[in-house]
């Protein structure tokens, strides 16, 4: 019950949690609360709060750091091809040409994630290309198999019509071509591709869309390769 | 499946609006570093994809349920780069707090950040940096008994904003 002892001693209970009230007060409080079950309800309901500041760095109460925009467009992209590969209804089984692969000179700066942890030719890898144009989104979804490595590919944001051609680099100047597919608005803007690369042998995922180059390094590469800037060499 | 389920890209892209800031902020905060933090929040949200027939509201809340998920994956990560030294350098020295502990302490940290400006700083020079309150009355130009009350409405304040974020489930 509410009574003017109460609004009296209300606001000395935020200092009284925190152990900041003087003896003689917190003795006076102390009474009133046995005396009254609401304000001894909101002691200890403040007390309860009071015990959870010290975990917190008050340095730490500044501004925290926002995800980068790109992040949420990267996620849907990943969910994107991950749904439409499950639901696969064309797949592209393309050439097993292991040739040395064309490489056009960029300068694109990716980086990519390798989101499982593993070092080399662990059971899939996936990846997804960073620092892309905005409003462009690449993901891919390479997976170990017997004939070497099947790779699901999305695009989202590029023109339509753009003919995407996929490759993975091996050790040295190996490659193998994983083929290519059109994008196009809706529905076709995802591909199962294949190459004759093992996973566990790939260093990076090329895409050429149109005339931009956006490299993936894989496996152990990929961690050396974070954020720095590449220049992709003619072959 | 349990209705509420997160079955379609829609109920994803509507969980990252909601929860992926606080997701990253934490991961942040936990693995000292930006580019694992956003592997961090990407891996969550594509566990809660594929797992999203098995959310039921009636159990939890989504939050929780999301940060159950990036706990797995921020001890995952942890040990990726355990056994890979040298991948994360440079940024923030990483937390070697545990990540329950990590979790606790930002809880308060982001209710610190969302209650007002006036609650925060009475919280800090009281509380924090431990000063007289008569000090900081001087300093603020208001009297004692104001920053009194400061401190007890500032504690309210951080009480409405834990329970506003749904921290106690």
């Amino acid at each position: 019950m509410k009574t003017e002892r109460c609004r009296e001693w209300r606001e000395a209970l935020g200092a009284y949690a925190l152990g900041h009230l003087p003896d003689e007060e917190r003795v006076g409080l102390e009474a009133h609360l046995e005396g009254c079950p609401d304000c001894q309800a909101e002691a200890d309901s403040l007390l309860a709060i009071a015990e959870r500041l010290p975990h917190a760095d008050p340095a730490r109460f500044g501004p925290a750091p926002a995800p980068p925009p790109e992040l949420g467009r990267r996620i849907a992209a990943t969910i994107g091809a991950e749904k439409r590969s499950r639901r696969r209804h064309r797949r592209l089984r393309l050439g097993l040409g292991l040739s040395g692969a064309t490489a056009v000179a960029a300068a694109a700066v990716l980086a990519i994630f390798v989101l499982t942890g593993n070092e080399t030719g662990g059971p899939e890898q996936r990846v997804a290309f960073r620092s892309l144009p905005a409003g462009v989104a690449i993901a891919a979804t390479p997976e170990p198999r017997a004939f070497g490595t099947e790779i699901h590919m999305y695009v989202a944001g590029i023109r339509s019509g753009t003919l995407c051609r996929v490759y993975m680099r091996g050790p040295g100047r190996t490659g193998a071509s994983a083929g290519s597919f059109r994008y196009r608005w809706g529905g076709d803007d995802s591909a199962v591709l294949s190459a004759a690369l093992d996973l566990s042998r790939a260093k990076a995922l090329v895409v050429h869309a149109g005339n931009r180059t956006f490299v993936a390094p894989l496996g152990s590469a990929a961690a050396a390769f974070i954020d720095q800037p590449q220049e992709e060499e003619p072959t | 499946m349990a209705p509420g389920a997160l079955t379609r890209e829609r109920d994803i892209r509507e969980a990252y609006t909601a929860h992926a800031a606080e997701l990253y902020g934490f991961a942040v905060r936990s693995l000292g570093d930006s580019g694992l933090a956003e592997e961090a929040v990407q891996e969550t949200f594509l566990r809660a994809w594929r797992a999203g027939d098995r959310f039921d509201p009636q159990i939890g809340s989504l939050r929780t349920w999301l940060f159950a998920i990036l706990r797995n994956v921020v001890i995952d990560l942890s040990r990726a780069r355990a056994a890979r030294p040298g991948v994360a350098e440079g940024g923030i020295e990483p937390s070697v707090e545990p990540f329950d502990e990590a979790l606790l302490a930002w809880q308060i940290e982001e209710a610190m950040r969302r209650i007002g400006e006036q609650h925060r700083r009475i919280l800090v020079e009281t509380y924090y940096r431990g000063r007289p309150y008569a000090e900081v009355a001087e300093e603020l130009g208001i009297p004692e008994g104001t920053v009194k009350s400061r401190v007890y409405y500032g504690l309210r304040a951080l009480r409405v904003v834990l329970e506003e974020m749904g921290y106690e489930d």
